[in-house]
């Protein structure tokens, strides 16, 4: 039974996600068929699944909800504005009421009953009549394709699905120049598995003087009836070319034998608990770092017997690819797409924003970039924090933009995308923005800066100012976005994911708020470096170079001393004098990493270099945590714990220090 | 080559490539009436199945190879009369 209550809850809780989601795009588009679709599935299978418990009020206020969509879907009714604020009303009471079964087992408490009776009667007040109100003129006129087509689509599709495999529609459209590169663009068709259905066309219209035979011209379209996931090996050389769309199994058409009784199965995926994903993630790492050890033996046999260190390192390499390959893929069943927690941001709006009297549209793209579950967990508190502000502070009320010759309705978007190593998401608006001048300002009133350093800052910098803790430029305090804890809030919480924040502004053109953030919690490489007798472990993306420089080459500057690289004094640090160790002396040569970029350039002169690693990073626990200059531990080959060293953080500290 | 030209027909054979495209095209465009004979073909190049769908050349024979039978047949014969989109569902 109570196997039962979790899949319901868990399956709950993505049915009034979906549902909510549904119900804003269709605010947007009202005449979405799709959307509709997507909302009807979502509440009739919520509404099923609440049947098999005790939830009787809830039930009957879902079944008028799906009475009122149903007349939606047969055009009897518009859904207007009275109606979506209805249904995200009663969304939002579900998603209140899942959480309260899941606190007291599996009941509700008495007072939904009454607030379940009053939103099961606003819904049924928006039902047109029991009978459709006169010119029913569509069913009355002959049968227009459009009638007996979509049936007849959906039964193939509920066919193949009924038969365990999944459809797939493609779109491929081969680079015109893909004749040079050797792609067979129909090899790469005639490989697909199940075709159903291929059209091939022009893309342009053929030339009056006949086709050039060395561009491909051709845009090919097929279903497929195989899983979208099935398709993608076999066209990743060509992926920028191919969008593939895969078709849900069609709602209705295919009569289950008791579909009130039986919750509908999830389409897509097996729910696994996610400690046991966690449990594989941690198995897969130490794995990748068990190899390492390899590398260590191979090393030793090369004394004793050079072919079975061949052998050996052959055998090495093998296991190395495999064991990356299975941690990647591990890591994989980690990503879940973005959207979990964008989509939320949509309705947050809304009430945000109605509750300030202001009017916005939000825009969202995006929401199937992935990234790691922990990460995208944890992007929806900052980006609230972040969506607040930006209604609260930046978006104007639509008077003072009409004076302003901006229109009424405030912009905000939201974009995710994948960048570099990363993902980053911009939430930008298109309110006031924010004035530097007026920053330093508020930060010398706050004694968060003296008036003298404040008039050094550059206008980036003052931008900064807003993530100091304490910082708040609301003239007012409101209940939305409180005392100006906010921002800070957002920094700590995105650099506890191992992202950055950055702020970009200009005084009445809005502002834009960017998140970098990991896509996952990956196996980071490090070079090995020797300072002060010991082994430490730098990350790779922090080492710009490494150099050797002549010791003549080195002067002293002061108490410290530089070196000139091209045509540049770079600082010269000691890496064990930074870590409080003491340095060997040093030899003829210095040998030195670099870091940093610009003026932050730094060299750190090391010991010696001991090669590179791949390492699972740990964060640094127990007596370690809070040590500054450290990221963290690593286990190595031959059973010692490495430190890693956080370079910036260790310079910064000498700096201030 | 997998061309092979025979008298107003251009006989296709074996696996037709990318380089078989334009002496295909040059044939086709040389004189009226000319068409192609396909029974003979295995897997087309989407070159020469590009040239074949802009001039839709006469088609002598049908096609020894199951998918140009089933699929690719279709595609290239004459465009129906009311210019409709060819059926998308073909069982």
């Amino acid at each position: 039974m109570s196997d039962l209550l979790d899949a319901f809850l868990v399956e709950a809780r993505e049915l009034a996600e979906t549902a909510a989601a549904e119900l804003m795009a269709l605010e947007r588009a009202p005449a979405d068929a799709a959307r509709l679709d997507g909302l009807f599935r979502a509440v009739h299978t919520l509404k099923g699944s609440v049947g098999l418990f005790d939830l009787a009020p809830m039930g009957a206020a879902l079944h008028a909800a799906e009475d009122l969509l149903d007349a939606a879907r047969a055009g009897q009714m518009a859904l207007g504005r009275a109606a979506i604020d209805s249904l995200l009303e009663l969304i939002g009471a579900v998603e209140t009421w899942v959480e309260e079964v899941a606190a007291l087992g599996g009941t509700l408490p008495a007072a939904a009953a009454g607030r379940a009776g009053d939103l099961e009667a606003s819904l049924r007040a928006l039902l047109p009549g029991t009978k459709p109100t006169g010119g029913s003129s569509p069913a009355a006129a002959g049968p227009s394709a459009a009638d007996w087509l979509a049936p007849l689509l959906a039964r193939a599709v509920a066919a193949e699905h009924a038969a365990g495999r999944g459809v797939t529609a493609l779109r491929y459209v081969p680079a015109e120049d893909c004749f040079f590169l050797g792609d067979d663009p129909m090899a790469v068709v005639r490989a697909l598995p199940g075709l159903v259905a291929l059209h091939v066309a022009p893309r342009q219209p053929w030339p009056e003087a006949g086709p050039d035979p060395f561009t491909c011209n051709l845009v090919i379209e097929a279903v497929v009836a195989a899983p979208g996931a099935a398709l993608r090996p076999l066209l990743r050389l060509v992926a920028d070319q191919v969008r593939l769309a895969e078709l849900p199994p069609p709602a209705g058409t295919a009569p289950p034998p008791a579909p009130e009784a039986a919750p509908a199965a999830p389409p897509r995926a097996l729910r696994v608990d996610a400690g046991r994903v966690d449990a594989l993630v941690d198995l897969a790492g130490e794995l990748v770092v068990a190899k390492n050890r390899l590398a260590h033996l191979v090393e030793r046999a090369a004394g004793a017997d050079p072919a079975l260190a061949r052998a050996l390192a052959e055998s090495r390499a093998g296991i190395e690819r495999l064991a990356e390959a299975m941690h990647r893929g591990v890591l994989g069943l980690r990503m879940v797409p973005l959207g979990r927690s964008l989509n939320r941001l949509p309705r947050s709006s809304r009430e945000i924003a109605g509750r300030l009297g202001k009017e916005v549209a939000f825009h969202l793209e995006g929401e199937a970039v992935e990234a790691d579950k922990a990460v995208v967990d944890g992007l929806f508190e900052p980006l609230l924090h972040l969506l607040r502000n930006a209604l609260d502070h930046g978006i104007e009320s639509p008077a003072e933009r009409a004076a302003a010759g901006k229109p009424r309705a405030g912009r905000i978007a939201l974009r995710a995308s994948r960048g570099g190593v990363g993902i980053l998401v911009e939430m930008s608006d298109d309110g006031r923005g924010m004035d530097p001048a007026r920053l330093r300002a508020v930060a010398v009133a706050r004694g968060l800066l003296d008036p003298a350093a404040a008039a050094v800052l550059d206008d980036d910098a003052a931008l900064d100012l807003v993530f100091r803790p304490g910082f708040s430029t609301a003239g007012t305090v409101t209940d939305v976005s409180g005392r100006g804890v906010g921002m800070d809030a957002v920094r700590t919480a995105v650099e506890a994911l191992g992202g950055r924040v950055a702020l970009l502004s200009a005084p009445g053109a809005g502002a834009t708020v960017r998140l970098t953030l990991p896509q996952g919690a990956a196996v980071s490489t490090v070079l090995l470096v020797r300072a002060g007798g010991e082994v430490f472990g730098v990350p790779v993306e922090a080492v710009a170079e490494t150099l050797r420089v002549p010791a003549p080459r080195i002067l002293p500057l002061r108490q410290a001393e530089a070196f000139v690289l091209r045509d540049r004094t770079v600082p010269l640090l000691r890496l064990a004098g930074l870590l409080g160790l003491s340095a060997a002396p040093r030899g003829e040569v210095a040998r030195v990493l670099l870091t940093g970029a610009g003026a932050g350039r730094a060299g750190l002169e090391v010991e010696g270099f001991a090669g590179r690693l791949d390492v699972l990073l740990r964060p640094p626990e127990g007596l370690l945590r809070g040590m500054p200059g450290m990221l963290g531990t690593a286990l190595l080959g031959d059973g010692r714990v490495l430190v890693v060293l956080d370079l910036p953080a260790l310079i910064d500290g000498e700096g201030a220090g | 080559m997998s061309l092979r030209i025979d008298g107003d027909i251009a006989r296709l054979e074996g696996e037709p490539r990318v380089e078989d495209a334009e002496p295909l095209l040059a044939f086709l465009q040389g004189g009226p009436g000319r068409g192609v004979d396909l029974s003979e073909a295995g897997p087309l190049h989407a070159a020469v199945l590009g040239v074949l769908l802009a001039l839709r050349p006469a088609l002598h024979g049908g096609a020894g190879d199951p998918f140009n039978a089933r699929w690719l047949l279709p595609l290239l014969a004459p465009p129906p009369l009311e210019g409709d989109h060819p059926s998308l569902f073909t069982e």
